[in-house]
């Protein structure tokens, strides 16, 4: 299981180029309000629970809040999705059956989810990209969404750095596979 | 250089286009208020201060009785001759 305690009560590392500045309430409040619907849809999106989002997206913040505010806002940044993505590997790890079971299920309740604010054509995106497995998920997000380098994912998802790059392969090319059988252009 | 890890660029360009309308995808986060996320953190490190200053009493507290047992049980052991 990815030692996440280890990870929360680890001191955060600095950036040299990131100002640092102690975590006071208002401070938190601007980092909240600038990362928290970002981080939100990336664990949405890769587990497909919108319940299960909100349960991990509130545990990393209070992870970050407890681990100290001695860092700036990118590394910050980056300590909860690092965060996140140990609690998402956590829940696969524990249900891995059952989600793969669930996996067409899924998808179309994260299409139905998103149909009721979304334009022509976002069904069939969600339900695409649902698709595939979470891990898959999380590496593409990460690598295109999140432009997270290979190191960073690696830390994120409990992966070794040499096989992000494999691993993110295999992801584009799955989804690759998927748009050109869904006739995406 | 080796390029067996690389896609097409056409296919590499469909992928990240694609990718860029997942994250456009609209969502409907309730993540919790911030406010009460400061409150819920300040009060669990409360209780974590309060649980690392305890726990050295935690950690002494079996040790004393298994102390004062075994104490006992030697007084008793050398009072038999005494008592019988």
């Amino acid at each position: 299981m990815a030692d996440v305690d280890a990870i929360a009560t680890a001191p955060l590392p600095h950036s040299q180029s990131d100002a640092v500045a102690p975590l006071d309430e208002a401070a938190f409040s601007t980092f909240y309000r600038q990362t928290s619907r970002a981080l939100w849809a990336y664990v949405y999106r890769v587990t497909g629970h919108a319940a299960d989002a909100d349960d991990i997206v509130q545990e990393a913040f209070l992870r970050l809040l407890r681990a100290g505010p001695d860092a700036g806002d990118e590394d910050r940044r980056r300590y909860l999705y690092r965060v996140a993505s140990n609690l998402v590997v956590d829940r696969w790890r524990a249900g891995k059956r059952q989600q793969d079971d669930e996996r067409a299920s899924r998808a179309d309740d994260m299409a139905a989810g998103d149909l009721r604010a979304s334009g022509p054509g976002d069904a069939d995106v969600a339900r695409t990209f649902a698709e595939l497995t979470s891990r898959e998920r999380a590496l593409l997000w990460l690598a295109y969404v999140e432009e997270e380098t290979h190191e960073d994912i690696a830390a994120a998802l409990g992966v070794g750095r040499r096989s992000v790059k494999v691993l993110l392969f295999r992801a584009r090319r799955r989804l690759r596979d998927l748009l050109k059988a869904r006739g995406f252009s | 250089m080796t390029t067996w890890f690389d896609l097409a660029e056409s296919e590499e360009r469909a992928v990240a286009a694609f990718m860029a309308r997942v994250a456009a995808l609209p969502t409907t986060a309730t993540a919790p208020d911030a406010v009460q996320l400061w409150l819920k953190a300040q009060l669990l490190r409360r209780w974590d201060a309060e649980r690392r200053a305890q726990l050295p009493l935690d950690v002494m507290q079996p040790i004393e009785i298994a102390a004062g047992l075994a104490a006992a049980a030697l007084l008793l052991y050398l009072s038999l001759p005494r008592l019988f």
